[in-house]
């Protein structure tokens, strides 16, 4: 088998679609439910409410208010695990605090992930047991912590999440910590919405067999991918293995595409795979497309 | 102000269009009849525009202000005189009544006009009864002087919701809003006690119709009327004996000839007689002629002759002071001829009018009765089907009331009368008797509103004058969901016992078509005897009779009563009825039936009443009681729908309603007789000369809650019945005021959703906008073994995102009560504990003022109301020094709390105090809990399809297709070939359809959005046709062998959850008497190891586990008996022998024990008879 490659074929803020070659089917197998599952993200994890006299109730607002995905660039390093903490309750290391204060007080008014405000640990009215491990916070991304939306894109057109409205007089007051974790847990903490996968387009593995009527060409609309592999010839080759796999990576905004992918934490040869992957592939494609 | 005058300009040329319409419509156009008719595009707009001024509890309604507007005047002017026996110059009279809009019995403080006012939801909140006063006009005499007085309260009268005299009525959505009221509500029902109460449609035979039956195997032939009347209800019937008629009656106590009854209503000829009954038929002459004998045999030739034999076997039912036989002092037994006279003119056939003596109209009327069990002896298809809808009334909450009310003010003026006698009776007063002060003493003392407020809140309607008693008349409103609300204001009950094995009434009749709903019936012992409305149907409520029988005399028809025997049963002649009663003979049915109709399009007679001829009897019948299904139909006149696209365009314009369209003739109301005696196409294409009417729309057969079915002319019928049964236990919303109601249980889903596949029912229903439901991915394919028997797979990530998510909410509460000793229970602190100087943690969630706050979270054990009652409440001797302050401190109190019983925590929803009407303290505590669906929870697609959740799965194992679109649930596709539910996967594939191209679907029986359509689209958008997608397996990434039908299905979760009935137990409570283990959940019981599986191990012969199952688990008792007498015994001691020799000890059932006992104190032995093993 050749040498893995990845060729990427389209770069977006939330959204990555690439081919990759020269790993077997359960290897890419893997990766697709790595990424869906076991890549680390920070989400909103306890909610103390304060005052609630909104329509909805606390739990659906805490339901709410978790599936807020908040930017976690390489939460991988950056952040501790609540179980792997020596920390009591909470510290700056495991966790981040935020408020959400809203009252309404004219008409009605939409209460969104921008009402969220991050709490800096040093204005926490909690004491903190000393573990310093300055280093890991040194290492987290920019905006580490807020909520995917206006605040971290700069599309004009971004919109923040919606939480409750408001009628006047209704007030929310309560105080969430968001801790990290993986999408295994709940899958608030899972980075992307959806993980397209696929390979052998035009079925020449017969892998499967096409269910139509009178004509399989005519009823099986071929997926887009079919461009990349010339069509099937007339002889079936029973000792083909799958060699390209297509990817469409779709993130919630908690982590860009290709983080997601990146971050995938697989056994040791992944690990190679990884390293080559990095230095190939990630630095070579066009940075502008990140910004 | 320019805008303005446009609008009435537009709004002006609008009239004037619709009023040009109809001249040019009725005109031949000079096409073809070949030519295909165009279909009115948008005809069904005609429905929405119904239900406008309709609704669907509109009946409920109507019947509601038709009892308090109409009937209620006529009621009191029936029993308007209350005289007095001692004094003849006193009575008091009533002069009108009336109801008032309703009002709090306790109003507030001040002066505040708004002090009165209620709204229904203060009446729910608090447990207090939503009436209004029933107010009279008396007019009396005291002294010498006539007296008037006005707004005399005498009752309450409960007041339906959204009926003329509720608050709600026309009220726009904000002001409802402010009364906490949700505007999709249908009201139609009432709030007493705080518990909102239906009363159910009632279905009946019709009354004081004449109903055909033959018994084949005893070949006999019975026409019998129920004869009703505001009096009496007595049922008479003419019957065949051993080819002779008779006539039968309750009041008569045997059958008399038939020919004595004719000659006892004054026919005394024979010739009269045969005429009468038979015209110049040979046939029915022959088989009459024996009756002729009969009576000759008898001696009876002469009326007075009849009468003697009639009245020697009448019942005299008269109460005779200090009855002895043979009449007491006052009353000698007026002669026979007088009785049988009596009993004729007021009991039997009590609903024919007579003018003073003369007979000759019952006569008439049972020469008729006689003459159908003659044509039904010829002719055995001449006999009328009880189970036909044309020969049902329904009988709504307003004849319902009506029938209470009467009943209740008669007693209410019995009671009066029995006062003023009491009264004027002594010899000397004081002061001129003012009856007023009685008057109002009685209203106090609440007879009519606790009358109306015991039949509602119980159901039991029992009214002695009718020998009425009947029960589960009214049932709780349900508020599972919309729909369950919804679906129970148009159910109809059957008076039918549920019992007889008769599958009749239970069979779908033809004649329900587009009146009753074909698919909403329950399963099992109710089946087919509780229906539902259809959704276009109208209840109709009593026309007056006399206008309309001036009609018919005026369009030709002559007096019956001037008419011989030949005539009435010429073969031309037809025989005119109206409600049952014979008016008279017309010689042309066909002009007298169309002029009528003419009449009654042109809005000259009320739409409601209906003219039909049957052919058969040669009748014409006009029908304007109450209680006749009937729905509107657009007439067909020369061929051509009356209605056009010209008028449907206005429609949707809003210039005109669906009345307008009824003045205009263009649609009318028939009943079902009527219906049978028209021509009526289903769709325009189908017109031919002959047809009369045109279907509105041909899914108005269903009704509202088979209206939610997707597709269901594809689906095997049972489904759809299953899914009718089902979609009332949905999950999802109730109400837009769900928050505010303080339910004693109340299911709410967190997320629902409309679904993608929408029917137009679902629209007109506002299901829409209160839905019970989710629309779930859905792969249809078999999954990881956990599936069999319906169970179903659900994605572990769409329960996390909030699918099937729900709340649930119970009532918890509590009287703080005052005592009449003076004491009263009072909230306290919590305590607190010595060791700790805190309150203990069960007392955590509870506030200062002893009641847990609300948002607190409760433990299963936390009390949530400190509740302390005084130690002595039932002790009734009043203690002064209890009420003095200083000394409360000498009531001994106990601490009786509410504890949180649930095995699951909860969240304090919300707290309410209020006082009920008797001045007690009320408090409520909703307690919520918000539930995330669990393996065993229970859901269902809207095609009968139940299951429940076996497994939930990672979303990473999870199928999905290229794109990455995983399912939320896995359905296992043996669910569907034996079901036949094709509904269902056409609703996956619209579903799909509407997904991909961003638009809701159509799933309206028989129409809806095309098969093909949605193919079209699933193509352009690059997938399958067929709704087949290829998936890839999510734990091996290779591709499925098979594909799979994919797609967007709504579920709706249902509200049975494992977590309201899993239950185990190992060691737990006894019953006391037995001593075996307590039964049920509630009680912590024990699994019944029941006969069969008795008799599995008996079988298996495994003797010791079945020892120790029934005996040694469940109650083993060691007795000690006595091998000498076989008693038992106790420490070792006979005490009949006397001694403790032969006791022995041995282990029993402690049943068996007391079945002994038992069976001792029956003086029954039993002795036991003890052998060594
Ligand atoms: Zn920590």
């Amino acid at each position: 088998m050749e040498e893995p490659t990845l060729r990427i074929r389209e770069l977006q803020k939330d959204r990555v679609d690439f081919v990759m070659s020269g790993v077997d089917l359960a290897f890419a197998n893997s990766l697709r439910r790595v990424i869906m599952a076991d890549v680390a993200t920070v989400a909103i994890d306890m909610v103390e409410i304060e005052v609630n006299t909104t329509v909805l109730v606390d739990e659906f607002l805490s339901h709410r208010l978790g599936m807020i995905p908040l930017t976690s660039t390489n939460c991988e390093e950056g952040m501790r695990y609540k179980r792997d903490c020596p920390c009591l309750g909470f510290c700056r290391y495991c966790a981040i605090v935020y408020e959400i204060d809203v009252r309404c007080t004219e008409g009605e008014m939409n209460v969104t992930s921008e009402h969220l405000t991050m709490i800096p640990p040093d204005q926490w009215d909690h004491d903190e047991e000393a573990s310093a491990a300055e280093d890991i916070l040194a290492k987290r991304g920019k905006n580490f912590g807020v909520p995917a939306g206006p605040a971290t894109d700069p599309d004009p057109q971004r919109k923040p999440i919606s939480l409750v409205r408001l009628r006047k007089g209704q007030a929310l007051k309560a105080r969430c910590i968001a801790r990290k974790g993986i999408a295994k847990e709940h899958a608030k903490w899972s980075p992307c919405s959806a993980v397209g996968f696929e390979y052998d387009p035009h079925n020449k593995l017969r892998h499967t067999s096409y269910w139509f009527e009178t004509d399989e060409k005519a009823e099986w609309p071929l997926s887009k991918n079919a461009i990349e592999e010339a069509p099937p010839g007339d002889v079936f080759d029973f000792t083909a293995v799958p060699e390209q796999f297509y990817f469409d990576v779709e993130t919630t905004g908690s982590l860009n595409p290709q983080e997601v992918c990146m971050r995938v934490r697989l056994p040791v040869p992944a690990c190679a795979w990884k390293l080559t992957m990095q230095c190939r592939v990630w630095q070579s494609c066009k940075i502008s497309l990140l910004r | 102000m320019e805008a303005f005058r446009k609008e009435r300009e537009e709004r002006e040329a609008d009239r004037a269009a619709w009023e040009a319409l109809g001249l040019e419509s009725s005109k031949w156009s000079g096409k073809n009849l070949s030519d295909p008719i165009k279909a009115v595009e948008d005809k069904w707009l005609l429905l929405p525009a119904f239900l406008k001024v309709k609704g669907l509890v509109k009946q409920h309604v109507d019947s509601f202000n038709y009892f308090v507007d109409v009937d209620l005047q006529q009621i009191l002017k029936a029993n308007n005189m209350v005289s007095s026996d001692v004094d003849p110059r006193f009575y008091i009279k009533y002069t009108h009544i009336s109801v008032g809009p309703p009002e709090r019995a306790d109003p507030d403080q001040g002066e505040s006009p708004e002090r009165f006012s209620v709204t229904p939801h203060e009446c729910r909140l608090r447990d207090t009864t939503y009436s209004g006063r029933i107010v009279v006009n008396v007019e009396y005499i005291r002294g010498t002087k006539k007296i008037i007085r006005r707004g005399i309260e005498i009752g309450r009268l409960p007041i339906m919701l959204r009926s003329n005299k509720c608050v709600l009525t026309g009220k726009s959505e904000a002001e409802l809003a402010r009364m906490q009221e949700c505007p999709l509500d249908p009201g139609g029902y009432f709030v007493v006690k705080g518990t909102e109460k239906v009363i159910l449609v009632q279905e009946q035979l019709s009354k004081n119709r004449i109903i055909v039956e033959t018994d084949p195997s005893k070949g006999v032939v019975m026409a019998s009327v129920t004869s009703s009347t505001h009096e009496r209800k007595s049922k008479t019937y003419v019957l065949t004996k051993k080819g002779k008629i008779y006539l039968k009656h309750n009041s008569v106590s045997e059958d008399v000839p038939i020919c004595i009854v004719l000659k006892a209503l004054g026919v005394q000829s024979d010739k009269e007689i045969l005429q009468l009954v038979c015209g110049h038929n040979e046939d029915y002459r022959e088989a009459f002629a024996a009756n002729l004998e009969d009576a000759a045999r008898l001696g009876v030739f002469t009326q007075r002759q009849a009468l003697e034999y009639m009245g020697a076997r009448v019942k005299v039912n008269r109460p005779r002071p200090f009855g002895a036989p043979g009449g007491g002092m006052q009353g000698p037994r007026r002669p026979a001829w007088e009785e049988a006279m009596e009993a004729l003119a007021t009991i039997v056939l009590a609903h024919v009018e007579m003018e003073g003596m003369d007979f000759r109209p019952k006569a008439v009327y049972v020469a008729v009765m006689v003459r159908r069990v003659l044509m039904a002896m010829k002719d055995e298809k001449l006999v009328d089907d009880r189970d036909y809808v044309g020969n049902k009334r329904l009988e709504l909450a307003g004849q319902l009331l009506a029938l209470l009310f009467e009943d209740l003010f008669k007693k209410f003026n019995q009671d009066l009368k029995m006062n003023i006698d009491k009264v004027l009776k002594k010899p000397a007063r004081t002061e001129e008797y003012d009856v007023l002060k009685a008057l109002t003493f009685h209203a106090q003392s609440e007879g009519i509103t606790q009358g109306f407020v015991r039949a509602i809140s119980t159901g039991n309607w029992s009214l002695k004058r009718f020998k009425m008693d009947r029960a589960g008349v009214t049932h709780v409103l349900s508020r599972l969901s919309f729909i369950s609300a919804l679906g129970m204001m148009t159910r109809i009950t059957s008076q039918f016992e549920k019992t007889r094995k008769v599958s009749g009434p239970r069979a779908l009749q033809p004649s329900q078509w587009g009146m009753l709903c074909p698919s909403d019936t329950p399963e099992g012992e109710a089946c087919g005897l509780v229906k539902n409305l259809a959704l276009m149907t109208h209840i109709t409520t009593d026309v007056e009779e006399e206008p309309i029988v001036r009609v018919a005399f005026m369009l030709g028809v002559e007096d019956i009563n001037l008419a011989t025997g030949p005539e009435i049963h010429h073969p031309d002649t037809f025989m005119v009825n109206v409600n049952g009663s014979i008016v008279g003979l017309t010689r042309q049915p066909g002009r007298f039936v169309s002029s009528f109709r003419k009449l009654r399009r042109a809005g000259r007679i009320s739409e409601f009443v209906s003219v039909y001829i049957n052919h058969h009897h040669k009748t014409v019948h006009i029908a304007a009681d109450g209680g006749r299904i009937c729905r509107p139909m657009i007439i067909v006149e020369k061929g051509l729908p009356r209605v056009t696209e010209e008028h449907i365009k206005l429609l949707k314009r809003g210039s005109v309603t669906f009345d307008d369209f009824l003045r205009k003739g263009l649609v009318e109301y028939l009943d079902v007789n009527e219906e049978n005696d028209s021509y009526i196409a289903l769709y325009e294409r189908e017109i031919v000369p002959a047809t009369t009417h045109l279907e509105i729309e041909p899914f108005t057969i269903l009704g509202a809650v088979a209206g939610l079915i997707p597709y269901p002319h594809h689906n095997q019928s049972p489904r759809n019945t299953y899914q009718c049964a089902m979609g009332k236990q949905a999950i999802g919303a109730i109400g837009y005021n769900q928050f505010r109601r303080i339910d004693t249980l109340l299911y709410v889903l967190v997320y629902p959703q409309q679904p993608m596949v929408k029917t137009r029912t679902i629209e007109l229903i506002n299901y829409d906008k209160l839905p019970a439901g989710q629309n779930a991915t859905v792969a249809v394919m078999s999954y990881s073994g956990y599936d069999i028997e319906d169970a179903s797979m659900i994605n572990r990530a769409s329960l996390d995102r909030g699918y099937g998510r729900c709340q649930v909410f119970r009532k918890n509460v509590t009287l703080i009560r005052k005592y009449p000793n003076g004491t009263f229970d009072r909230l306290a602190d919590a305590p607190i504990d010595e060791e700790t100087g805190k309150p203990p943690d069960k007392y955590g969630a509870l506030q200062a003022d002893g009641i847990a706050g609300v948002g607190e979270q409760l433990r299963p054990g936390d009390v949530y109301i400190n509740k302390q009652s005084p130690a002595n409440a039932n002790d009734n001797s009043f203690n002064a020094n209890i009420l003095d302050s200083s000394n409360a401190s000498i009531v001994q109190y106990k601490n009786t709390p509410m504890t949180y019983k649930s095995p699951v925590g909860g969240i304090v929803d919300k707290v309410m105090l209020t006082e009920t009407e008797n001045d007690q303290t009320l408090v409520k505590v909703l307690i919520r809990q918000t539930r995330r669906p669990e393996l065993g929870d229970k859901f269902s697609s809207r095609h009968g399809q139940k299951g429940v959740c076996g497994l939930i799965i990672n979303e990473e194992d999870m199928p999905f297709n290229d794109q990455g679109i995983k399912p939320d649930v896995i359905f296992n596709p043996h669910g569907m070939p034996s079901r036949m539910t094709v509904g269902k996967m056409i609703e996956l594939l619209a579903g799909k359809a509407g997904v991909l191209k961003g638009k809701l679907q159509y799933g309206t029986a028989f129409g809806g959005s095309k098969v093909e359509d949605m193919s079209q689209i699933l193509i352009e958008n690059g997938f399958n046709y067929a709704g087949k997608d290829y998936l890839t397996s999510g734990l091996t990434g290779e591709p499925m062998e098979a594909y799979v039908y994919f797609g967007p299905i709504y579920y709706q979760k249902l509200k049975h959850m494992v977590m309201d009935k899993m239950h185990a137990r190992a060691r737990g409570p006894r019953a006391v008497l037995t001593r075996q283990p307590t039964e049920g959940r509630s009680r912590d019981g024990g699994l019944r190891l029941g006969e069969m599986e008795r008799d599995c191990l008996i079988g298996y012969g495994a003797t010791q586990l079945l020892l120790e199952r029934l005996m040694i688990s469940s109650d083993a008792f060691e007795i000690n008996a006595c091998q000498e007498c076989g008693l038992l015994g106790y420490n070792g001691w006979c005490p009949l022998c006397k001694s403790s020799k032969r006791v022995a000890k041995l282990t029993i059932p402690y049943a068996a024990k007391l079945l002994f006992q038992e069976l001792m104190a029956m003086n029954v032995v039993p002795r036991l008879i003890l052998d060594d093993a």
